[in-house]
């Protein structure tokens, strides 16, 4: 029996990693047409948030805010009033590293400061305090099946509520001995505005079914593309991305050790 | 010294509410519950633990930096050993999982659901806050003088969030989807919603939703640092509460549409404060909004809401907008509790646990009171109570609010809403 | 007009400043008799906190920032340096 095809659409896309930062670049970079920059380039300024938050946030934050707001930008949302599923493999590593590190030392001296922001919702969170969103979110985790249930759950929520919904898949630098058994490397955010209907702001149609993971294996991304994210834990987000930036293309994501997201990226006739 | 709003309310229409409000959903029975916490293992020790009104905090003897205060510690979890084809997933998060599994049978009806739906139609949505970081703590004090983890914690599964979804998922030999919700303390409330969208869209057939959270030293030395626990077993709504007190849990409840009995889970709302990373909305205006769509969703009115399990952390500032809150919007007759008196704080464990304990207020008849408090802050209308009562409750709330703004509140019921 | 500050005061400034990430502060700015929370410079309870963890590690001085007793000791750089020299 074949699982039933559902369509969603694509309004909004957007990428940062240091050597493609910005989605019009890494578009062109994943299309072939030009080169990647090769000095990376520095962390994104949350510039969204009040300056309370800003000088509080870390990595996890700022590349997640980035990509947040570039999503919604080229979507035409207001962010207030848009629901969001925010997805990280391993969270603040570089928290996680502090704490451990200082556990052993000095509990009782423990920041407050790091402390609350270690939460796996923390950009999540960050997020709709600099956008006064009081439209749910949630905060996921999957291992190496990260990208592919978040982006399940948004497609899911987006089917139910019937309301555009913002996707955001980010990872970023283990740090300390954490390093060798949940590996990162560099910062990578990904966002997506997922619809459940075409609108003037829908790029691209997005054709999505839950599969038996055993005969569709996960699709790689070029040796090329995965060079240029460097051992980036949300790595796997990189094929949907390739076809995102040709208009076209059928992928498959691990949702899991017994399915697969399949993905076809189809392009619009005509473009509002 | 007040904490600063970082968002600007909204300028007009009924605040914060800028999606309508949602419709009303079919109801999804759970089939098969249960709960592991400081109370002891399973239901029956829940609901007398309940009428007793015997808590299960005890004095913290759990970290090896003294640190003076009170925790909800789940007996016998030391003693617990994985089956061996479960050994990669061994730590303390997962061994007080597979403890909850085994409560009331919950494994066994787990593998009959997957026996009749198929492995790769059941979803695991699991909630957790720390996961098992415990792990990993315990790795950097016996670092190598290399510098690496020991060889026996070299099992990189233990060391991610997703430790605990997929550790469920293994020990059932289930093949769905997969997810680990992690939103601190409204995680294991939030798997209901996650898991009743996968059903309605018909990606599942049935789901294993809840969520396991155990002490570490993160989240002790954490709300530490935050000057948020207290030095005296907590309580709740207490005029004179000192904060809260820490505790881990367990607990599991399956959702299956087809199910013949079971009490029902109704609706659900969820939603995001806008305000600040630790520090709930002054006015509780996302509580009040995923307290709406939750009673939406439902297709009840507060006024037939019997009782309200409340996030009633002790903290000073939760317990003081929670109040107002529920003073503003349910009636005289509505009984409300915080059951953390009980349990202690299970943060990423409490949604599961106190849907439990509401579960198990239905089904018995008995409106829990708030354990440990004496003189109610003036913030708390009548329906905040401090004594168990026996009451015939058909229609109960279950409340939890999270870190960094995430609010959950899930409806249940003993029947059907006309 | 801005006091000036003692060495000690100046010392607890920078300590500060670089606790908390304050982006365009120089130890200059903070009047040491100025109110040190409000809309000043920005910081809320969550930095009274982080302020309090960061004079136990370096001074070995333990404040409650949350205790309401304490909020004449956070009420200004001088008063909270003149704490931290009495208790140290």
């Amino acid at each position: 029996m074949n699982p039933p095809v559902r369509s969603a659409f694509v309004d909004g896309i957007s990428f940062w990693a240091p050597r493609l930062p910005g989605w019009e670049l890494a578009r062109q970079v994943l299309r072939g047409e030009t080169t990647a920059p090769a000095e990376p380039a520095r962390r994104p300024a949350p510039a969204l948030l009040p300056p309370t938050e800003r000088r509080r946030a870390p990595d996890t934050v700022a590349v997640s805010l980035e990509v947040a707001a570039r999503a919604c930008e080229a979507a035409g949302l207001d962010p207030a009033t848009t629901a969001s599923v925010f997805a990280s493999t391993h969270g603040d590593l570089a928290i996680s590293d502090y704490m451990c590190d200082t556990l052993v030392s000095t509990p009782t001296l423990t920041s407050p400061i790091r402390f609350h922001n270690s939460v796996h919702n923390a950009a999540a969170g960050y997020w709709t305090i600099a956008t006064a969103c009081y439209a749910p979110y949630t905060a996921l985790s999957a291992h190496t099946s990260t990208f592919g249930e978040g982006l399940l759950e948004s497609l899911v929520q987006a089917v139910t509520d019937g309301w555009p919904l913002l996707y955001v898949a980010y990872d970023i630098e283990a740090k300390g001995p954490m390093a060798t058994m949940a590996p990162s490397a560099g910062l990578l955010g990904a966002g997506l505005v997922i619809s459940p209907r075409a609108s003037a702001h829908s790029r691209l149609r997005l054709d999505w079914r839950v599969v038996d993971g055993a005969s569709h294996p996960p699709t790689v991304a070029s040796p090329g593309t995965l060079a240029l994210v460097q051992g980036n834990a949300m790595a796997p987000c990189l094929p949907l991305f390739e076809a995102l930036a040709t208009g076209r293309g059928e992928v498959s994501l691990a949702l899991g050790p017994g399915l697969a997201l399949g993905v076809e990226i189809v392009a619009l006739e005509c473009r509002g | 010294m007040t904490a600063r709003n970082g968002a600007s309310p909204p300028a007009s229409g009924a605040p914060g509410r800028r999606l309508p409000r949602p419709g009303r959903i079919t109801p999804v029975r759970i089939s098969s519950f249960t709960a592991v916490s400081a109370l002891g293992r399973g239901r029956d020790a829940h609901v007398d633990a309940l009428r007793e009104r015997r808590s299960g905090l005890r004095p913290n003897d759990f970290t090896g930096t003294p640190l003076g205060t009170w925790i909800g510690r789940v007996d016998g979890l030391e003693e617990q050993v994985l089956p061996g084809r479960l050994a990669e997933w061994e730590c303390r998060n997962n061994r007080l999982a597979w403890l909850t599994l085994q409560a009331d049978s919950f494994i066994e009806a787990a593998l009959q659901a997957r026996d009749r739906h198929g492995p790769g139609r059941i979803a695991v949505i699991v909630g957790t806050s720390t996961s098992s970081i415990g792990a990993s703590e315990e790795a950097y004090r016996r670092l190598t003088p290399e510098g690496l983890y020991p060889e026996d914690l070299r099992r990189p599964i233990v060391h991610t969030p997703h430790s605990l979804g997929d550790f469920v998922q293994h020990a059932l030999g289930l093949a769905g989807i997969c997810v680990t919700v992690a939103t601190a303390c409204s995680s294991s409330a939030k798997v209901f919603a996650q898991a009743e969208r996968l059903l309605r869209t018909g990606l599942a057939d049935a789901a294993i939703v809840g969520g396991v959270d155990t002490l570490c030293g993160s989240v002790l030395f954490g709300f530490n640092s935050l000057e948020l626990v207290s030095a005296e077993p907590c309580r709740p709504f207490d005029v004179e509460r000192k904060g809260i007190s820490l505790g881990e849990a367990g607990g599991f409840a399956l959702l299956e549409r087809e199910a013949l009995a079971g009490p029902w889970l109704l609706g659900y709302g969820e939603s995001s404060d806008a305000h600040h990373m630790s520090s709930p909305h002054p006015e509780g205006l996302g509580a009040r909004l995923a307290l709406e769509d939750a009673l939406a969703r439902a297709g009840l009115e507060p006024a037939r809401v019997d009782y309200v399990n409340l996030h009633g952390t002790a903290s000073a500032r939760n317990d003081e907008v929670e109040a107002r809150l529920l003073a503003d919007l349910f009636p005289a007759r509505t009984r409300a509790s915080s059951t953390k008196g009980w349990t202690g704080h299970t943060l990423g464990a409490a949604g599961i646990v106190e849907a439990v304990l509401t579960l198990l207020a239905l089904r018995e008849g008995l409106a829990p009171g708030t354990l440990n408090s004496r003189r109610l802050d003036e913030a708390c209308g009548p329906q905040i109570r401090l004594e168990n009562e026996p009451a015939a409750i058909r229609y109960a709330l279950s409340q939890s609010f999270g870190f960094g703004g995430s609010n959950c509140v899930l409806a249940f019921g003993g029947e059907l809403p006309a | 007009m801005v006091a000036t500050h003692t060495s000690e005061e100046r010392e607890l400034a920078e300590m500060i400043i670089a606790a908390l990430n304050l982006e365009d502060v120089s130890p200059e700015d903070i009047d040491p008799e100025a109110p040190l929370f409000g809309d000043g410079l920005g910081l809320d309870s969550i930095d009274a906190l982080e302020i309090a963890m960061e004079i136990a590690k370096r001074y070995g001085v333990q404040i409650r920032a949350e205790d309401e007793e304490n909020r004449r000791i956070f009420s200004s750089l001088r008063s909270l340096s003149a704490h931290i020299q009495q208790h140290r």
